[in-house]
């Protein structure tokens, strides 16, 4: 109940009069609309129409409202100018025109209808003749053109041994009956030849089988005939080009190579199934090849594409490295902390796999891409800069070769190696003894067995030693070899000396000397033949027991470490109700542990050999890095 | 009686259409169909079988009913078929134009009986006077003057077997224009008829029908004549296969019409008959029997016979077994005893396609050889045209006839063209509707009797009086 009822009840003025009345019409309008619905169930819907599709009555309301008078229809006569007689009158259903008065054609109609077949257009014709409406369809007849020829003509150009002027009418005929569809005409063809003619063949004794004609011979006569006509007609040079192209295609037509064709279409035709399933799979088999290389091809154009466009880009940024490569800061050897030992391995690595999947490229391409994609690889921004491509390129020097570790090869190894595999190689192939030889010699001259840093030069060098520490040896071997043989022959001559009475006091007592407490042993042998090999092993057994020495001093370090260790996590195991107070502990632990160890090193181990243990040691005192780091500076002074 | 054309649509030429109220007339072994140029179904279908009654006390002879409805068991009367069995033409002329003029002018134009009641004078109540057109007063009217000529206002297309005689055509016009008065009138063969229905002017046209199955090559709206085969396995080849089949089987089938049951009690299947017959006090013609035999026959080939699809022969190993094991069909004959039928029912049609399954029949003629078989009727008509058009052919290839609506026909003629023709591309088109293939020959003449481009070639009056009867041969290739 709104305050416009209110008002309403109490006779009061409204206040916003406009309100009231448009609301009226609104809903007025609705009733109207829903003809036949209570008030109140259409005041349900408020301010929403109920959703009832009113009943449409205008169906009925145009049916009968509308007086219009029904359209009119007659039956019209109509003829059609495309028969040849002209003679049928048929009728259809046409709309009445207006034109005419209702009451005076309707009889005419009429009389037409009846007098269709006795020729009304005698009674009507003079009155309407114009007014017979003619066939719209009368326009689509059309008839072929069929090549026309009189006796002189036929005797003067179009004689043919094989086909009489009778039989060529009748393909004429035919061809015009048909319409030129000559799987028809071949059909129909049905040519008897005269009765005359036959009567004179059988004088003869001969009567002519009735030939047989091919669509071929049919095709070809034809287009004989028409082809001469036209000729006839307009002599060739005279022809525009559409008649010339046809005349030339009539002239040339080949009724042998029509035949062969048909026979290899009918064995086409008559094929097995399986001969059909074989060359179906064939041309699947060829099909998918085909498909196969154009896959291929894509996929080549798609990864040689980006390859491309790397190498492109890898060469800009080289040049450009190349141009600012005075400064030394840009060069990959010098690169801040990229240029790690294994980067350039790496670049190696690189210009091997560049080399192996751009087999097509020249060396030299890859050779300049290599240490262009080592400082891409270095610097990932560069690529993203591309710019126009450079062709042109740069000769590198030889400094600058050396510079950028350029190097050329004869025939490179496949797969990628790393420098210091040829040292180790060098190494490797040496047996445990030699090893063992060379790193001795490599500690006395204080180089390390493994490179900090194998650049090109220093594995060089590397090489070089080893070879020379190599040839060393054997020639020390050799010296050695050497001078046994040469004691041997000198106590074998002071053996025969002594035998023939001169007695050589000084080469006994060097005997006793050296030999130590064998010596009394090999006098009492006095076999001379065993004297050597035991100064030989008694060699042996002396620097058997330098060896036995620092492993003597290892096993005692080890004990000790072991017992340190257990010290330490007796510490840590400790409850720690004081943190600090435990470091403090552990602290000491290790300081009085490296006072002992220091000690033992210095007892225990020989000149040379103090280093691995000790570092060892180190490692293995991992509670604290500075205490070890102290410990080998210590060492070091030491030594 | 269908509704008349409403007048309110305006015939368009859309689709080339121009109305001449003609007349289609298709006459076939089995069924003769009439009807208005323009319709999708004949108006009139009736059997060509006709029944003929002696008359007793006049030694003039009989007279002859037309139509299902006139035909039942009554004394000295005799069912007759106008046309040949073998050929699907016309044998008997007289017999012929009443048959024709009873469906022409007494069925399609019931208003004209009126008038005439010497035209007809036989039969036919059951038409009256449903049809009230507008032209009614008019026709009424006209009706006294054309008393002789009855079609004078209807051109009328004919159809007729492609090897129809040029004797046969000569008469056909004859009779439509000296006994009719048409207008104008056209013969046209039902492969062409059945193509045109098909909507294709090229098309291979296999009709598999009630007497007869031929395959002809259209092209461009013309037979091939040299393609023409004929063979006559059909409905009624079928029926004698089935025949074949109840006579073989354990206990013998025997086919008993409905007009020979007075009543019967359900029987379970397999069981005998306990159905009561009725007696007749007058000896009935075999000819009846033939007929009502006929159309037992048909029901059951309607709702029994199937093809065995292929791949293959059905006779092909594991194929017999496969069948089975699939549900068959029960069939109750009117007597009440029914059986199921399964593997029969693919074994009486599988001579169609394998003349060394067919059933052994009691007459010689309906012995297949294997070129009267249909993929073999298809191949040797093929053989018969140009090699250029035979894709063409095989990919545009027209089933028509009643009786290739047997169940799976379709399929079975596709996997035979398949293994036929590897290589080609064979496509069938088979109307959906049975009308439409039942009567597919009049549908295509009532498309092409209704096309205003065909109103050039009717054969009018006036050429016939010039000509002859011999222009028919001249016009009508």
């Amino acid at each position: 109940m709104t305050s416009h009822d209110v008002r309403d009840m109490l006779n009061l003025p409204s206040e916003g009069g406009g309100s009231r009345p448009t609301k009226k019409q609104k809903s007025s309008i609705a009733r109207q609309n829903l003809k036949g619905l209570a008030r109140e169930v259409q005041n349900l819907g408020g301010d929403n129409p109920i959703a009832i599709v009113p009943e449409i009555s205008s169906f009925k309301k145009r049916r009968f409202g509308s007086r219009k008078p029904a359209a009119r229809w007659e039956m019209r006569p109509f003829r059609n100018s495309a028969r040849g007689d002209e003679s049928l009158i048929l009728r259809h259903w046409r709309r009445k025109t207006d034109v005419q008065q209702p009451p005076a054609p309707q009889p005419e109609q009429q009389q037409n209808g009846e007098s269709n077949e006795d020729k009304m257009g005698t009674e009507n014709g003079e009155s309407k003749p114009d007014e017979m409406e003619d066939s719209s369809f009368a326009k689509f007849n059309v008839k072929v053109d069929v090549p026309q020829y009189s006796e002189d003509q036929y005797n003067s150009t179009l004689a043919n041994s094989d086909w009489t002027k009778d039989e060529t009418d009748y393909l004429m005929d035919a061809v015009r009956d048909y319409d030129l569809r000559w799987p028809i005409i071949w059909d129909r063809y049905d040519y008897q030849s005269k009765d005359g003619d036959s009567s004179t063949d059988s004088n003869t004794a001969v009567i002519p089988t009735p030939k047989t004609r091919t669509l071929e011979d049919l095709k070809a006569r034809y287009y004989e005939v028409a082809a001469k006509m036209m000729a006839v007609q307009r002599p060739v040079q005279y022809m525009n080009q559409a008649e010339f192209s046809l005349h030339e295609i009539m002239v040339n037509f080949k009724p042998e190579d029509e035949t062969r064709r048909k026979k290899f279409a009918e064995a086409q035709m008559g094929r097995s199934k399986e001969e059909a399933r074989e060359e179906e799979s064939l041309l699947l088999e060829v099909r998918r090849i085909l498909a196969r290389t154009e896959k291929f091809n894509q996929e080549r154009l798609m990864v040689s594409t980006p390859l491309l466009q790397n190498l492109m880009t890898a060469d800009k940024s080289k040049k450009r490295k190349s141009l600012m490569g005075t400064d030394g800061q840009s060069t990959p050897a010098s690169s801040g902390p990229t240029a790690q030992p294994g980067s350039t391995p790496l670049a190696e690595q690189r210009r091997e796999s560049i080399a192996a999947s751009a087999s097509g490229h020249g060396h030299g391409h890859s050779r300049n891409d290599s240490t262009a994609s080592a400082a891409t690889d270095a610097r990932p921004e560069k690529p993203t800069k591309k710019g126009a491509q450079a062709p042109e390129r740069r000769k590198l020097t030889e400094q600058e070769e050396l510079t950028y570790g350029v190097s050329t090869h004869d025939r490179l190894p496949s797969g990628p190696t790393f420098r210091y595999d040829r040292i180790n190689k060098i190494l490797t192939t040496k047996s445990n003894a030699q090893h063992a030889r060379i790193t001795n010699t490599l500690n006395e001259l204080d180089v390390p067995a493994r490179l900090t840093m194998p650049t090109k030069a220093v594995v060089d060098q590397m090489e070089h030693l080893l070879v020379n520490i190599q040839t060393l040896l054997d020639l020390k071997k050799l010296s050695d070899k050497f001078d046994a043989e040469i004691k041997l022959e000198k106590a074998k001559k002071a053996e025969k000396d002594k035998a023939a009475g001169i007695v050589p006091q000084p080469a006994a007592t060097e005997s006793a000397t050296k030999g130590g407490s064998n010596g009394e042993t090999a006098k009492e042998n006095g076999a001379t033949n065993k004297d050597g090999k035991k100064a030989g092993s008694d060699a042996a057994s002396s620097s058997k027991a330098t060896a036995a020495k620092p492993a003597a001093g290892e096993g005692a370090n080890g004990e000790k470490e072991a017992s340190t260790k257990a010290d330490e996590k007796a510490s840590a195991e400790k409850p720690a109700d004081d943190e600090k107070a435990a470091a403090k502990e552990a602290k000491d632990a290790n300081d009085t542990k490296h006072a002992t160890n220091g000690v033992k090193q210095e007892t225990g181990t020989g000149e040379e050999k103090e280093e691995r243990p000790s570092s060892s040691g180190g490692q293995k005192r991992s509670a604290s890095v500075l205490s070890s780091v102290s410990d080998k500076s210590a060492k070091r002074q030491k030594k | 009686m269908a509704q008349p054309l409403t007048t309110a649509s305006v015939p368009t030429d859309i689709y080339g259409g121009d109305e001449v109220s003609a007349l289609v007339l298709d006459a076939g072994y089995c069924q003769t169909r009439a009807g208005f140029a323009g319709e999708d179904v004949p108006k009139s279908v009736l059997p060509s079988s006709y029944g003929s009654i002696k008359d007793t006390n006049a030694a003039s002879g009989s007279r002859n009913v037309f139509g299902d409805d006139f035909i039942y068991a009554r004394p000295d009367f005799e069912v007759k078929n106008y046309m040949s069995r073998t050929e699907s033409v016309v044998e008997d002329w007289d017999t012929a134009v009443q048959v024709w003029e009873a469906m022409l002018l007494d069925r399609l134009q019931p208003e004209r009986r009126q008038t005439q009641p010497s035209k007809n004078g036989l039969n036919d109540g059951a038409d009256g006077e449903g049809d009230v057109s507008m032209e009614d007063a008019a026709i009424s009217a006209e009706n006294a003057e054309n008393a002789e000529k009855p079609l004078a206002e209807s051109p009328l297309l004919m159809t007729e077997a492609p090897w129809n005689q040029g004797k046969a055509r000569e008469k056909a016009i004859e009779i439509a224009m000296e006994n009719w008065g048409c207008p104008a009138f056209w013969l046209s063969r039902t492969p062409v008829c059945a193509a045109f229905a098909a909507g294709k002017a090229s098309a291979l046209v296999v009709d598999v029908g009630g007497a007869n199955t031929s395959v002809t090559a259209v092209h461009d709206g013309m037979i091939l004549k040299r393609s023409i085969q004929k063979s006559h396995v059909g409905g009624i080849w079928l029926s004698n296969q089935i025949r074949s089949m109840f006579d073989s089987s354990d206990p013998k089938i025997e086919v008993k019409p409905s007009y020979m049951v007075e009543s019967k009690v359900p029987v379970d299947a397999g069981a005998p008959s306990q159905a009561i017959l009725r007696k007749f006090g007058y000896d009935l013609h075999p000819s009846y029997r033939a007929y009502e035999d006929e159309r037992l026959l048909t029901e059951y080939k309607e709702s029994v016979v199937e093809v065995w699809r292929g791949p293959g022969r059905y006779s092909n190993p594991g194929n017999e077994d496969l069948v089975k094991t699939q549900p068959g069909r029960i069939f109750e004959m009117p007597d009440g005893s029914n059986q199921m039928w399964r593997e029969q029912r693919f074994r009486v049609s599988e001579g169609m396609w394998d003349e060394t399954a067919q059933l052994p029949t009691t007459s010689e003629e309906d012995r297949i050889t294997k070129a009267q078989t249909v993929p073999e009727l298809i191949r040797a008509c093929l053989n018969a045209v140009d090699v250029d058009l035979r894709p063409n052919l095989l990919g545009n290839i027209v089933v028509t006839g009643g009786t290739s609506l047997l169940n799976g026909f379709n399929d079975r003629l596709n996997n035979e063209l398949m293994a036929m023709y590897p290589g080609m591309r064979v496509k069938l088109h088979a109307a959906g509707l049975t009308t439409e293939r039942r009567f597919g020959a009049w549908i295509g003449g009532s498309i092409l009797a209704s096309l205003g481009t065909f109103h050039q070639m009717w054969i009018s009056k006036k050429e016939y009086d010039e000509n002859g009867a011999g222009i028919v041969e001249k016009r009508c290739k």
